[in-house]
Parts: C-alpha cells; sequence; structure tokens
C-alpha cells in the first residue's frame, strides 16, 4: 500500500514522450472519427488565486486558442462542487461542471461512486509516468496531473541555524500558539506517525503513535484553517511553522512574506492532484472535455502550468522553475524521494473520515 | 353696584405650602413659556392653574414637580428652596395625563411602588397600601392588574399611588381630560373630597373652566405664560381681571366703545356699565356681560329695573338641556349677544324672528379699559 | 369649471381594483386572507420538504466502499453523534456561546436602543443609527477579518499594548474571542428588536416613577427592563438563535478549534463526504434550537413577543 517513490517510477515512459502530443494535436489526436460539435465554453472547476492563474496560462488559454472553445473557470470550493456534482448524476441532470480539477483522495471518492467518465482512451496517457494512474481504481476515472509536497514552512528568522530538523520542532515550547495546521490536520497524519515513534506499515491499522503526537502538538495550541489563513497568518506575524502544502509556501514569499520550506526527517507526505469528468455531459461536451484534459498532460502544458505551481508532473523531461532547483519539495533526484510519503488514495479514501474525525476530537477539545 | 370683597390673601402663619417667585421659561424658541409667574398657596388648599393649551399652564406645572429647570426664579415647597432638587428627593406626589400606571404590576404594586422606593419600613408598606386603596374606594381590588381595572378605577389608583408617600404637594396634571363628561364629573368631586379628607395642598391644571370652578379653593388663569389672575372661584367668576378671563371662564359678549360716566358708548347706544379700575372718560374701552345675565322679555315693561334696555331680533335658539342659548341681534349695538334662559316654564318662549327686550344692571356689564389687558375675542 | 381634478393616481387605483376583481373576484374575498399568506406557506413548506429530506438523509449510512449513501435505515448516524465526545464539546460550546453572546449582547444593546429612543436631539438619533447600520453593510466575514487585523498579534490593540511594555497578546482564536465577534454582529439586531419595545413605553411611565421616588437607576430596574420583557425576549430569541447556528465568526475567530455546531455539520458535508451524519448533526441542531424557543415561550408565554390578545 505504500509507495517511497522512486525516481524510475517518476521516469517510466520517457520513450513515449518523444511523441509529445502539441498544441496542433489537439484536433490530430481524434477519438473520434468526425470531429463532433463544439461547445460555446467548457467549464473547468479550479482553485482560485495562483492555483487558477498557472492552469489558465499552461492549458486554458492554450486549449481556447488551439480550438476556439473558451473555458470557464468555477472557483467553487473542490469540496462544494462535490455534493452537487453528485446531487446531479444522483438525480440524472447534466453535471454544474465539465472538468473537476480535484484532490486524487476526493476524485476517488467520486470514482468509487461511479459519477466519473473513464479517461482511458485519451493518447496522451502513453507518454505519461505512472504517476498519472491513480492507485488501486479500474482504469483512469482521474487522471493525475502533477504530485505535490505537505512541506514544514517556516521563518527563517526565528532558526538562524538552518532550516528545523524533524517535526518535533512543533513541539518546542517557544512555538506555543504560533503552530497552523490544516483544519481536518490533512498532510499531518502521516509524518506524526512517523514522529509518534510508529511505522508507515502500521497505517491504517494502529496510528496510536500519531494521535499520540498530534495530541502533543495540541498542547501547543495550534491554529486551524485553510490554504489562504496560512498566507495571512505568515504575513501578520501569527505563526512561525506550519504544515503546507509547498505551492502556498511558495506563493506566499513571491508576496514578499519571509518564509522557507523543509522536508523533515521523519518525511512528508506526498501526493497528488488530477482533472476528471462527471457523467451525464452531451457526447459532444464530454469529447471536448476529454480533448482538455488529453492537452493537460502534454509537457508543453505541463511545463508552463506546473512552472506556475512550482510542482513535479507527470511526463518526463520538464524543466523545474529555476528558484526550486534541488528544493525537497520538487523531487527529481532519488535521495530526493527517500523522505516523501505516499499512500494508497483508496487507503486515504476509506479511513480519512475516521482520522479527520480523530484529528477534531483531540483538537476541539 | 356693590363690588365683591375681596377674598383673604393675608398669608397664613408660617411659611406658605408653594411659593413660586418670578419664574421664567425660556425655550429659545418664540416667547417665553412662562413669563414673570409669581404666587402662594397656602397649606392644604386646592389650587387649580387654568388656561388654553400653549398658555404655559403645564410647563408651569413641571416646573414645581422638577421635571424641568426654569430660566429664572425660585421655587419653594414647605419653606425649602427646591429650584435645584431633583423630582424624586421632592415630596410631591403626580398624577399623569395618561395616569403612567405601570402595567406590569397589580393596582396594589403600583400604590406600594412609590413606598418601596423611598425606602419606606417593609413591614408598614401592605397596611398603607390598603389604607390608601380604600381611600379611593379599591378595596378589594388591589389584586387586579391595571389593564383589568375601568378607566375610573384606574385614576383611583393613580391618586391613590400619588398620595399613599403621603406628599406636602399633590399635582394633577389635567388627568381628567381623556374621561368621557359623566365619568368625569364624578372623578372632579372624587378629588375634592380625597383632599379635603386628606387636607393635601394640591396644584391641578386644565383647560376645563368648569373644573376649574367646581374643585378648586383657588384659581390661577394664565394666558401666554402670564399669570392673568389668581383668585377664588366665585371671585374668578363675578369679577375678571381683564376680558381675557371674562372670556375665558363663562359666556360672555363684548363690546366696544368709549367710555362715559355711566358706563360706554357703544356707537351712540347707551350701556350702562361698571369700569374695572379707574378710567379717564372717553378713553376706548371694552365691555363684557355673561349671558346669563341678560334678562330677555317679549314686554319691555316686565324689565323694569334693569339699567339698560335694548330691542332686539332673536336670530337662533339652542337648546343646551338644563337652559336654553339665545342668539339676539341688538340693532343698536350693531351685534348679536348670548342670552341664556334658565326658566323651564317659559322653554322655546321666541322663535327666530320673535321681537324681543334685553335688560342689564350696570353692575353686570364691566368695562375694561382697552390700554389695559388682553382683548377678550 | 371645478376647483377639484379627479387626480391620476385614483384613476390608476380604480383600474387596478377592477382588474383585481376580474383575477381575484368578489366572492372569493374570504380565501383573500389565505391569499396573502400563501407565499409564506410555500416558503415554509419548502423547508419542510428539505427538513424530510434531510431526516430521511440521516437514517442512513455512508458506505466508503462506493461513497453512496446506504438503502436500510438505521440511527447509526445518530449514535455516532451522541457517542462522540467531540459532538457533545461542540454542542456544549455553542450553546454556551450562543448563552453568553447573547447575555452580552442584550446587555450591550438596551442602553444603546434606549438612548436610540429616548435621545431628543434628531441629529443624534440619526448619528446613533448609522453607526448601528454601517456593519450591516459591511457584511459578517469582513467585519470578522476586521478583527483580525485589529486584533492580531501585528495589529492595532497589540501595537498600543507594546507602546506600554506589553508583549504581544494572542488575542485571537480562542472562546473569548469568538464569543466577542459574535455579540459584535448581533448587536444591531438586538437594538433594532429592542427600539420599537422601548419606544412603547411612554416618556411619562418613566417620569412617573421618577416623581415617585424612584432615582434614574431604579426606574430604569423597576419599570423600564420590565416593561421591555417582550422586546427583550424577543431579541434574545432571534440573537440566541443567530449565535447557536453561526457559521462565520467561530471559523474565522476561532482558529480552527473552537467549532460551533454549523462549522461540524459543514465538515460532514462538505470536507467528509458524509451527508448522513451531516444531516443528523442538522437536525440535532434544529431540535436543540426549538427546544429552547419552546422553553422560553413556556416559561414568558407567547404573549411576550407582543402578539395575540392581551394576557
Amino acid at each position: 500500500m505504500i509507495h517511497r517513490l522512486t525516481r524510475r517510477g517518476l521516469l517510466r515512459g520517457t520513450a513515449a514522450a518523444g511523441s509529445a502530443a502539441l498544441l496542433g494535436s489537439v484536433a490530430g489526436t481524434r477519438l473520434w472519427a468526425q470531429e463532433p460539435e463544439k461547445p460555446a465554453e467548457l467549464i473547468v472547476r479550479a482553485w482560485g488565486g495562483s492555483w487558477v492563474e498557472a492552469l489558465k496560462a499552461g492549458v486554458s488559454d492554450p486549449f481556447t486558442k488551439a480550438t476556439g472553445i473558451a473555458v470557464r473557470h468555477d472557483l467553487t470550493e473542490d469540496n462544494e462542487i462535490q455534493p452537487k456534482v453528485w446531487a446531479a448524476a444522483a438525480q440524472g441532470r447534466v453535471p454544474p461542471i465539465h472538468i473537476n480539477w480535484d484532490t486524487t483522495t476526493n476524485a476517488t471518492k467520486s470514482a468509487l461512486r461511479g459519477v466519473t467518465e473513464d479517461l482511458s482512451g485519451l493518447p496522451n496517457l502513453a507518454a505519461t509516468t505512472d504517476l498519472a494512474k491513480p492507485v488501486g481504481l479500474d482504469g483512469y476515472p482521474i487522471v493525475n496531473t502533477y504530485g505535490y509536497v505537505y512541506v514544514l514552512a517556516y521563518r527563517p528568522e526565528v532558526f538562524p541555524d538552518g532550516p528545523p530538523k524533524s517535526w518535533d520542532v512543533l513541539l518546542e515550547p517557544r512555538f506555543k500558539g504560533r503552530i497552523a495546521l490544516y483544519n481536518d490536520g490533512i498532510g499531518f497524519h502521516f509524518p506524526a506517525q512517523v514522529a509518534g515513534g510508529g511505522s508507515l506499515e502500521d497505517i491504517p491499522g494502529n496510528m496510536q503513535p500519531a494521535w499520540d503526537f498530534i495530541a502533543k502538538v495540541k498542547e501547543q495550541q495550534p491554529l486551524l484553517g485553510e490554504d489562504p489563513d496560512f498566507t495571512a497568518w505568515f504575513q501578520n506575524g501569527e505563526i512561525d511553522l506550519a504544515c503546507t502544502i509547498s505551492t502556498n509556501a511558495r506563493e506566499a514569499k513571491k508576496n514578499g512574506v519571509d518564509i522557507a520550506w523543509t522536508v523533515p526527517e521523519e518525511g512528508c507526505k506526498f501526493d497528488t492532484d488530477g482533472l476528471w469528468i462527471p457523467k451525464g455531459l452531451p457526447e459532444n461536451e464530454l469529447y471536448w472535455a476529454k480533448q482538455y484534459i488529453n492537452f493537460a498532460i502534454t509537457p508543453e502544458a505541463q511545463q508552463v502550468w506546473l512552472d506556475g505551481l512550482g510542482l513535479p508532473g507527470v511526463v518526463p523531461g520538464l524543466t523545474p522553475p529555476a528558484d526550486l532547483a534541488n528544493d525537497p519539495s520538487y523531487p527529481t533526484k532519488p535521495e530526493d524521494f527517500e523522505h516523501l510519503i505516499r499512500i494508497s488514495a483508496q487507503v486515504q479514501v476509506e479511513n480519512e473520515s475516521d482520522w479527520f474525525a480523530k484529528f477534531k476530537e483531540i483538537m476541539q477539545g | 353696584m356693590t363690588p365683591l370683597p375681596r377674598p383673604d390673601r393675608a398669608p397664613e402663619p408660617g411659611q406658605p405650602a408653594v411659593l413660586v417667585r418670578d419664574v421664567d421659561m425660556d425655550f429659545g424658541s418664540g416667547p417665553l413659556a412662562v413669563a414673570g409667574a409669581s404666587f402662594a398657596l397656602a397649606r392644604g388648599r386646592f389650587l387649580t392653574i387654568l388656561g388654553p393649551s400653549g398658555s404655559g399652564k403645564t410647563t408651569l406645572l413641571r416646573i414645581i414637580a422638577g421635571f424641568q429647570q426654569p430660566t429664572r426664579g425660585e421655587i419653594r415647597i414647605g419653606g425649602q428652596a427646591v429650584t435645584a432638587t431633583a423630582p424624586h428627593r421632592r415630596s410631591i406626589g403626580m398624577v399623569f395625563q395618561k395616569l403612567a400606571l405601570f402595567p406590569h404590576m397589580t393596582a396594589a404594586e403600583n400604590v406600594a411602588f412609590p413606598l418601596k422606593m423611598r425606602r419606606h419600613d417593609p413591614a408598614t408598606i401592605p397596611g398603607k397600601v390598603e389604607r390608601y386603596l380604600d381611600l379611593v374606594r379599591l378595596g378589594g381590588l388591589g389584586g387586579r392588574r391595571i389593564h383589568e381595572l375601568s378607566g375610573g378605577q384606574q385614576q383611583r389608583v393613580a391618586i391613590a399611588r400619588a398620595l399613599v408617600f403621603e406628599p406636602e404637594l399633590l399635582l394633577l396634571d389635567e388627568p381628567l381630560a381623556a374621561l368621557d363628561r359623566k365619568l368625569r364629573e364624578e372623578m372632579q368631586l372624587e378629588f375634592r373630597r380625597i383632599q379635603k379628607e386628606l387636607g393635601v395642598t394640591t396644584i391641578n391644571v386644565t383647560h376645563d373652566q368648569r373644573e376649574a370652578l367646581v374643585v378648586s379653593d383657588e384659581i390661577i388663569v394664565m394666558d401666554h405664560g402670564r399669570i392673568q389672575q389668581h383668585a377664588r372661584p366665585v371671585e374668578m367668576y363675578r369679577l375678571p381681571a381683564n376680558p381675557f378671563v371674562a372670556g375665558f371662564v363663562g359666556v360672555s359678549t363684548f363690546l366696544e366703545g368709549r367710555r362715559t360716566a355711566t358706563g360706554l358708548d357703544a356707537g351712540g347706544a347707551a350701556c350702562a356699565g361698571t369700569p374695572v379700575g379707574a378710567i379717564p372718560e372717553g378713553a376706548p374701552v371694552q365691555g363684557a356681560i355673561r349671558a346669563e345675565q341678560i334678562r330677555i322679555e317679549a314686554d319691555p315693561a316686565r324689565l323694569a329695573g334693569c339699567d339698560t334696555i335694548l330691542p332686539g331680533i332673536v336670530r337662533d335658539t339652542i337648546f343646551e338641556g338644563e337652559r336654553l342659548l339665545y342668539l339676539v341681534e341688538a340693532p343698536a349695538l350693531g351685534l348679536a349677544l348670548q342670552v341664556y334662559h334658565h326658566d323651564p316654564e317659559e322653554f322655546a318662549l321666541f322663535d327666530a324672528g320673535a321681537e324681543v327686550s334685553l335688560g342689564w344692571n350696570a353692575r353686570d356689564l364691566l368695562i375694561f379699559n382697552r390700554q389695559d389687558g388682553r382683548d377678550g375675542r | 369649471m371645478s376647483s377639484f381634478r379627479y387626480p391620476l393616481r385614483w384613476r390608476l387605483m380604480d383600474a387596478l381594483e377592477r382588474a383585481a376583481d376580474l383575477l381575484w373576484p368578489e366572492r372569493l374575498s374570504r380565501f383573500t386572507g389565505w391569499l396573502m399568506i400563501a407565499p409564506a406557506l410555500l416558503l415554509v413548506g419548502l423547508l419542510v420538504l428539505g427538513l424530510a429530506e434531510m431526516a430521511d438523509g440521516s437514517l442512513r449510512t455512508l458506505d466508503r466502499a462506493t461513497f453512496l449513501p446506504s438503502e436500510e435505515l438505521s440511527l447509526a448516524n445518530y449514535e455516532t453523534a451522541l457517542g462522540s465526545a467531540t459532538y457533545w464539546r461542540v454542542f456544549g460550546r455553542s450553546i454556551l456561546g450562543a448563552t453568553l453572546a447573547t447575555a452580552l449582547t442584550l446587555a450591550l444593546a438596551f442602553p444603546y436602543a434606549y438612548a436610540l429612543v429616548r435621545v431628543p436631539g434628531a441629529v443624534t438619533r440619526k448619528a446613533l443609527l448609522v453607526v448601528l447600520f454601517l456593519p450591516f453593510f459591511i457584511g459578517q466575514v469582513v467585519r470578522a477579518y476586521g478583527w483580525l487585523i485589529i486584533l492580531g498579534n501585528g495589529g492595532m490593540v497589540n501595537e498600543a499594548l507594546g507602546l506600554v511594555g506589553i508583549a504581544p497578546q494572542r488575542l485571537l482564536f480562542n472562546f473569548p474571542a469568538v464569543v466577542f465577534g459574535l455579540v459584535q454582529y448581533l448587536l444591531p439586531f438586538a437594538v433594532l428588536m429592542l427600539a420599537p419595545a422601548l419606544t412603547a413605553i411612554p416618556a411619562e411611565t418613566e417620569t412617573a416613577a421618577r416623581s415617585l421616588g424612584a432615582s434614574w437607576v431604579r426606574t430604569i430596574w423597576h419599570v423600564v427592563l420590565p416593561m421591555a420583557r417582550p422586546g427583550l425576549i424577543g431579541a434574545g430569541l432571534v440573537t440566541m438563535t443567530l449565535a447557536l447556528t453561526d457559521f462565520a465568526t467561530p471559523a474565522m475567530l476561532g482558529g480552527g478549534s473552537q467549532d460551533f455546531i454549523a462549522n461540524a455539520i459543514y465538515d460532514q458535508f462538505f470536507r467528509t463526504a458524509d451527508q448522513g451524519l451531516g444531516s443528523a448533526l442538522a437536525l440535532m441542531l434544529v431540535a436543540a434550537g426549538s427546544a429552547i424557543v419552546a422553553l422560553v415561550l413556556g416559561l414568558f408565554g407567547a404573549g411576550t413577543l407582543a402578539m395575540g390578545a392581551r394576557r
């Protein structure tokens, strides 16, 4: 169930990359003999801020240029679009979006529920690494498009002797009230399991070490929030340490917040996001939605899109952004992967509610 | 022509219960609301301040109560200067225009309220409440809520509440104005009875001249912020100090003319009358005569003994129940006089158009110097 | 030539009345009352339908293999909710927070409403109203964000404390901060509900109390407060319900560890996709809110809201 990522895995499929689909080839890589009617627009659910800007620059705008189909970005929260899509499927209605940009865990729930279209036929999948394939599901109900790391972000001014080495730093008295975690503890459960003296092999069977460690962190009165909160808290000097996605930390740094990040010795959670298409679209719209995703996994699209996000993609040969060369949150070398923890989406999906509940139970006390 | 004796104005031994001296009230816009008001009220007396709306009577009452600070002047209650004393530190019971009972309390709780607020011994409070509920004839109704009582009963609760703490002074701010006539007259007599029983010094404010005459020992008539006259009711009625008082208390007809040796000359018609104060002959004057002091007869011979007799033509006859009011045009005067006829035997004696004779005695036509007071009309 | 001309407005009204007569003939007039409240009934009906839907959902557990609600009905979600120490704590915190916020709000709203009603100058009254309404235009989320700025570690308050040599204090992200934010959010509602109740108390009643020997404070305590009771209870019910069901204030000022029930419901619906458990929690919140309203009305009677006939 546990996948320590290897460089080999990431680079698999390099051979196929030679025939990387180009912008012009979107129309060329036809799934159908005849091109169906183009819809006026495609609606893509996306995260706001730098996330949607990166998607727009790397995927949506070039797609529009190549096909003439406008792309509208729906910035409804991923958690809030999910029940709407599910309700539409249950009632046999046309879903409110064409493409959902989603976490792999959430997307897996939708896949299990059977509301996702199968994407196995996308021609460009041939050139992707195995990161693109969702683990534990049949076919491609979703296509993973990049990986990301829940790093330990910190303010360098409080660490004059270099970055913190271990998640244990969260327990130092001087950081009482100056720590931030995600609301539901996402990204923190697995490193906490290691930091609490447990083993990753025990997930999900015995996670007591994680809960013990989280209970100790609770004594430190951490703040709990979402991505935008972290940026605000760093900016306003409310916190010194946070477990957050590296993209957010990088964005805050770009905005002038003095912030750095590291992967401590216990490791960091590595996860993926992907794109999927809800069931119930008219045939022609489904066709063009597939074309959009097919285009999103071309090296050209990935390069621009993921430069914006600062994350490693699912096609080989991408050039990392200059500021992320040798960055632990942008794994390229074998040793980069040694400290990244990846748990299969299926295990996460089955147990996530319990983990969230347990985390809440500790934190709401 | 024998003027009524002047009322006894000599102050009683000791201090008057209420002394108002040179009080002005300036609200900053328009003329003074109260101007130069001064009067003294002896202990146990019932004074009514009478005047039309806007006359300053309510303002004067609120100044005495302490809800308003006068711009100038002094208030003394029981010899104590209270001009700057807060209302709840003055020993004053007040009955308000809209009663201002506390709807969330029973009648008895309303009556007990001032005792509690004035920190009376709790043990004595129930007895006092009972006594005063009995005084206002509400014995047994103390447990009722305010909205369970009739209008008259609510009046009585308000009186008991104002009196129960035995204040030195009782103030009545037109509490009867909203009642129907029958209840109002009943309550007027009740006020008088209770006031006499307790002997509490009382100041009442009203615009109802009948109420003032019925309940009061003394009346002050106010107009335009000024005290026009301060007198006993009968004197106020018979000897008004100026045309305003004459017009406001009772029903009078006014004649314009010039002063003569025997009365006044109204455009050639000689009218016998009595001057109020010294007025030189030939001066412009105003005469006032009350409707009930003019006699009306078909045969002028029956008016023998009247000092003035004039022919007239009945223009209208108004039935008022216990009396008739005639509007009689007197061609010699060029105006219509109001004439009361009280004799039930001769009801509807004259129809409109009937030719009649009017007569009066010299002492009943009061003659005022036009320069003196305000116009009666 | 008459000096009176039949106004155009009257002609218009006549035409409208004739049209209304065609649409809703006179003989239907005894149903007119029902017609008027029909939209309100429809809205309530929709709400009831939604509640029924939720009640059904709350009886179905989530199958994590398919992420579909179960076919069979059970009380498992309620057992989960009632068996969880976390939810008990969240419910307790919501009720305590709502009660505290209501008490503080009423304590602050009463003098404000009193001033609003009794202040003599029209200019002062308008100023008080503007100050009261301003937060309404700003909106709850922006207001909460304002508190983040003012009370944050680098905020104005801590800067002021710094000037007198006090180290920065954590003023946010705790229970008092949530209650504080709720009070600020609820104050205008309470003032607007109290003002009419206080207007209904004649100024003369207070004057009377003063003349009977009550000081200003005792007049307020013994006369104004008891007479304002319907308004206080109405305002209390509204603020209590709003506070109990609030989402944004605990989310923004609680720092994630001060969840109210609404936040827990949100988590179930949107974070863990467990609509069954979310529905169960939502219905328990409806039940708790209804119980509080019923308790208050039972204790004081519906007449306390100045509705219906006088008692």
